[in-house]
């Protein structure tokens, strides 16, 4: 039981956090809902200790598990564990209640319920950080949901008005619906083979022989699961619903929804295809041409799309599918290396490790400069009387805004560029370093596919700067400029959470030992197959049938 | 040496941090020490400078490269110098002091800013320049798009939105191609150095797969020089830039693309590659080889250059003109590449500086008859030359060495990339005849604006635009060149003089770089080649495992 709550410390500290939090909602002073940010950002700061204390025990290989085998740590997810709970930090932030009256910020309205929303947000983290440690697919399963379940109540509460209710209930639907068929696949898994534990399900194909060939049960369950953590990760076919759910929440709600399902949507796949290729990566030549056609579609359809937007948060929204897109690049050069016609098969393992570590970098390049766009984007007034806890939306809200606020407006064009991934940004490097396995991996289609986006989607992240710099600003009724003048100085939480994001931007992208530190990181958390794979195979657990 | 490599590099860039921290006034000032200290670099570069080593593109990069570093994937900051880079950087030092120098007059708004782009811009060009790892050529051929991509939209004229995306659109999606094909190169190569990837591509890539890396690499390059079907970014940004990012974008930023064809794509696509008829690939179902590949790349020069040409023959606004003008004559240049002979590649290194003097020269007249007239049109300009003699001057002296009178610096060049054209195995006669029927339409359309607008009747149109106040306030009659004007066309002058004059000195020194390419150029001059075996390089690889103990 003690082993069970070590192996869950990170998880516990911030669920426990979280219900606290909730509890604490039924106060209703000033000073709880001070409070609730600070106890919810101490939560996160404990909870990144935890994991990295853990991810030092497991360096090396080592694994731990729980007698039943539904909870598995070995550095894989660590990795995500981290990276989850730094951007989880900048992402509070972003949501300080720093309003006089502790009711929002100049971008969110939550009123009373600040304690509860930041509750909902510990608890959705949590989820991420079990899905990371989950061994067991229902434990997966409700992990995921864990993430997805607050976020509903989130982006409903977040301003007090129609379209964030009518993007909740659009949102919930779409997901209920993506979960109920990612279970339907979960369920044909558990029937051919009467476990539910993936690493069992793993050994069990690896002993059957059959890797890379999985039974037509299988395939269809494989291809339900597929189909469900797509409406995470916002990818093609489930990727419609992102356009309106982004516009309509507040803009740091928007920030959390584009981080934190898509992370635990890879996590998952990521563990999903390691179970049913055994760890060696070899998969049914079926799901690697699968995974190649959404990768290629997820992006252009993701970036032609954001071409053609004049709302930011929405542009941002097909932007984050497109980025989806560049990551599922990463994942089919993981499955193809192995069917490469001259690659060596020594060289195999290698790419394979590289193709794992450039999905890994670029969830957290993408992550950080994620967190700097949308922060700069809340601190921008919208132009026109516009409804409390509301920020710039449309470009001709932050047209001219570069040149009268020229810190928030250099802090865009930043994360705007690593987006793009110009060098000298994190982004140059977390393109690089999906390229290079997919060049390996002889992708050299999907490579071409690839750089083109990028041509593409500079496109309309260039509108984004060249509106604010470039073009003068909007004319503003006189009496609504009165109100909607934003503060002189910005609330201290989110000016911390985006100065943060845009130095480790530029920190990455320009003091290449910090890159290389990430990347150091970021592969080792890759080590899954090999021998890794075969040692945490030859200690799971046998089914419990 | 080493560290003022680096010095070089970084110092611009260090000082657009530290300006972003002075006052709006002392920006420029600011600015123009910093250019004063790499003038001060620069000739301690050339003073120091081995001019005796061959000193070609494979010499090993500096003590930096240990530092900044990612081992993972084969990266390294590797500067090193050459004698064509290192007459490219002190022409990029020698163009941005001026640059900055002149906007001290024309740039009047958010000085901090702009005075910060054009230092960012600086160390961009250079590090492109010295770079010495695929990689990092990159990194620095793309960091140049963001400063000029704010100096055109920021400071520009009217249509300056437009055109800075249209710059950027248009070079960054070819060079998205360039980055595939560079991320290939440091896989297959091992590294991203320029030793391990050019031992690649000579040694083993096979010829279809240096011919695709050979488009990519050209993807970029011609869109950065630009060659004829994508040149159309080139009239507009050149036209709505400001005169200090006109001068650079035309001086230094086109010969980024001209640099990287020389020094980038040849040795990875056609240095070393036997001569022959084989396919390297198809378009549709033609088959392409080497050779037709290489005639086509002549063709599109030859466009480029005959239609650059006419159709700034019809302009009537005379920055558009010099700026299509810049279309001709980099097909000169790029003509001159593709003959891949001696002539033809001295002639083309020779061209990219001329040009880059010559051209900078004429947008900053441009620049000094606009600040006072207000107006560029041809129409409403006339006789200058009674007004203002010392700018007719330099006027006449710049657009002379510009259409390549014997005895300017612009008929050196000009005449041996024609020569290389006439002489080469890989084009031939008939790309040098309607090469220098360009020239002849040059001498027409640069003549034809000369003798509208500095002879004629004098016009007295005198536009005051708001914000455009010249120095000294306003004058009712605009005056010629003040001393800092003048301080800043005499280097550019002599420089025409002394290049014009004497060459020799300058090609002396590029033989060693430019012989390393076409000697080992089997394709260019096959007797050559079969008398004297190319001097094979050592792997690197196998030169690292030699070093290890």
């Amino acid at each position: 039981m003690t082993d069970l709550l070590s192996l869950i410390l990170p998880e516990l500290i911030l669920g426990g956090a979280a219900l606290l939090l909730l509890f604490m909602g039924i106060g209703k002073s000033v000073a709880t809902r001070k409070s609730a940010a600070a106890i919810a950002l101490l939560a996160l700061i404990a909870a990144f200790v935890a994991a990295a204390r853990h991810a030092s025990a497991l360096h090396g290989g080592a694994t731990l598990a729980d007698r039943y085998d539904a909870i598995r740590l070995y550095e894989f997810g660590q990795y995500f564990k981290l990276l989850v709970c730094a951007v989880g930090i900048l992402l509070v932030l972003l949501a300080w209640p720093s309003s006089s009256d502790a009711q929002g910020n100049p971008s969110l309205r939550f009123g009373t319920e600040a304690s509860e929303f930041l509750g909902l947000m510990l608890l959705s983290l949590t989820g991420i950080l079990l899905t990371a440690s989950a061994n067991d697919m229902v434990l997966l399963f409700l992990a995921i949901e864990l993430v997805s379940l607050p976020t509903y109540i989130m982006v409903a509460i977040s301003r007090p008005t129609a379209v964030a209710q009518e993007a909740a209930i659009k949102y919930f639907f779409i997901g209920a619906m993506a979960a109920a068929v990612m279970l339907f696949g979960f369920s044909y898994l558990y029937g051919t083979t009467g476990t539910t534990s993936l690493y069992a399900f793993a050994q069990m194909i690896k002993e059957n022989g059959a890797i890379g060939a999985l039974n037509s049960w299988q395939m269809l369950a494989v291809m339900a699961v597929l189909l469900g953590l797509t409406y995470k990760i916002a990818a093609f076919p489930m990727h419609f619903y992102a356009g309106d759910v982004y516009q309509g929440a507040a803009t740091p709600v928007t920030a959390f929804l584009a981080f934190v399902p898509k992370t635990a949507g890879f996590v998952a796949i990521i563990k999903i295809l390691f179970a049913i290729t055994a760890g060696t990566w070899i998969a049914p030549t079926q799901i690697v041409n699968l995974l190649w056609i959404i990768a290629a579609l997820t992006m252009t359809i993701g970036n032609v799309l954001g071409l053609l937007q004049f709302n930011i948060k929405r542009l941002l929204a097909y932007s984050s599918i497109a980025h989806s897109g560049y990551m599922l690049v990463g994942l089919t050069a993981l499955l193809y290396a192995h069917y490469a016609p001259s690659l060596h098969s020594s060289q195999v393992a290698n790419v394979q490790n590289d193709a794992l570590r450039g999905v890994l970098f670029y969830l957290a390049a993408y992550g950080i400069a994620n967190v700097a766009a949308f922060g700069v984007l809340s601190l921008l007034p919208a132009a026109g009387a516009q409804s409390p806890g509301s920020s710039a939306e449309t470009l001709d809200d932050v047209a001219g805004t570069g040149r009268s606020h020229p810190i928030l407006g250099l802090t865009m064009a930043v994360a705007c560029f690593s987006l793009i991934g110009l060098p000298l940004t994190v982004g140059f490097f977390g393109k690089l370093f999906l390229i290079v396995p997919a060049w390996k991996a002889q992708l050299g289609g999907l490579v071409i596919i690839t750089v083109i986006n990028a041509a593409i989607s500079a496109g309309y992240y260039l509108r984004i700067v060249g509106t604010m710099f470039l073009r003068p600003a909007a004319t503003v009724i006189p009496s609504a400029s009165a109100t909607s003048q934003p503060p002189r100085r910005a609330p201290l939480a989110i000016a911390v959470s985006i100065t943060l994001a845009v130095l480790a931007v530029l920190a990455l992208g320009i003091i290449f030992p910090t890159t290389q530190a990430l990347s150091h990181l970021a592969s080792r958390s890759t080590a899954l197959e090999g021998s890794t794979a075969n040692a945490l195979l030859s200690t799971a657990a046998t089914p419990d049938h | 040496m080493e560290y003022l490599l680096v010095l070089l590099v970084i110092l611009p860039l260090l000082g657009a941090i530290i300006g972003a921290f002075v006052s709006e006034g002392a920006a420029r000032i600011w600015a123009l020490m910093v250019a004063l200290a790499q003038v001060v670099c620069g000739i301690a570069l050339a003073a120091g400078f081995d001019y005796s080593a061959a000193g070609d593109l494979l010499a090993p990069a500096l003590a930096a490269s240990r530092v900044f570093a990612i081992p993972d994937i084969g990266f390294s900051f590797a500067l090193n110098v050459n004698a064509v880079s290192m007459w490219l950087t002190l022409m990029t030092i020698v163009l941005s002091f001026v640059a900055i120098w002149f906007s001290f007059g024309s740039i009047k708004d958010r000085q901090k800013e702009f005075y910060a782009w054009m230092l960012v811009l600086m160390g961009a060009m250079i590090g492109v320049f010295l770079a010495r790892d695929l990689l990092l050529f990159y990194i620095f051929f793309e960091l140049t798009l963001i400063p000029m991509y704010f100096i055109i939209g920021i400071w520009g004229g009217p249509q300056k939105r437009y055109a800075a995306i249209k710059f950027f659109l248009f070079t960054f999606s070819g060079s998205m191609f360039t980055l595939a094909g560079v991320i290939y190169l440091g896989i297959f190569a091992g590294s991203f150095s320029y030793a391990d990837v050019f031992y690649y591509c000579q040694h083993v890539a096979t010829a279809p797969e240096r011919f695709l890396l050979l488009v990519a690499m050209l993807c970029g390059f011609a869109v950065k020089v630009p060659l004829f079907p994508v040149h159309t970014w080139l009239p507009l940004a050149h036209t709505e830039a400001p005169t200090g990012g006109s001068v650079i974008l035309a001086s230094v930023l086109l010969k980024l693309g001209t640099y990287g064809i020389l020094a980038i794509a040849l040795p990875v696509g056609i240095v070393g590659l036997e001569r022959s008829t084989e396919v390297v690939g198809a378009f549709l179902y033609w088959p392409i080889t080497m050779p037709g590949f290489i005639k086509f790349m002549g063709i599109l020069c030859v466009i480029g250059i005959l239609y650059g040409a006419l159709v700034a023959w019809v302009q009537q606004d005379i920055k558009k003109l010099v700026a299509y003008s810049s279309v001709s004559h980099l097909g000169f240049c790029v003509l001159g590449l593709m003959a891949l002979n001696a002539s033809g590649m001295q002639g083309s290194v020779l061209y990219m500086i001329n040009h880059g003097i010559n051209t900078g020269a004429m947008f900053l007249v441009i620049g000094m008859i606009y600040d006072r007239y207000h107006t560029r049109d041809i129409h409403e300009l006339s006789g200058l030359a009674a007004r203002m003699p010392i700018l007719a001057f330099f006027w006449i002296y710049f657009t002379m060495a510009s259409i390549g009178l014997p005895g300017t610096n612009g008929f050196v060049s000009e005449f041996l990339s024609i020569l290389g054209a006439f002489t080469s195995d890989s084009l031939g006669i008939i790309y040098g005849v309607f090469a220098a029927i360009g020239v002849l339409l040059g001498a027409i359309y640069m003549l034809h604006m000369a003798a509208k607008v500095i002879w004629g009747p004098l016009k007295a149109t005198v536009k005051h635009a708001p914000g455009h106040e010249d120095d000294s306030g306003h004058h009712a009659v605009p005056g010629d060149l003040n001393g800092r004007e003048i301080a800043i066309l005499v280097p550019l002058a002599l420089a025409v003089f002394l290049l014009g004059w004497f060459p020799q000195p300058v090609m002396q020194s590029m033989k060693g770089p430019l012989d390393a390419l076409t000697s080992t150029a089997t394709y260019a001059n096959p007797d050559i080649a079969r008398a004297t075996p190319a001097p094979t390089l050592p792997n690197p690889v196998q030169v690292a495992q030699a070093e290890q103990p």
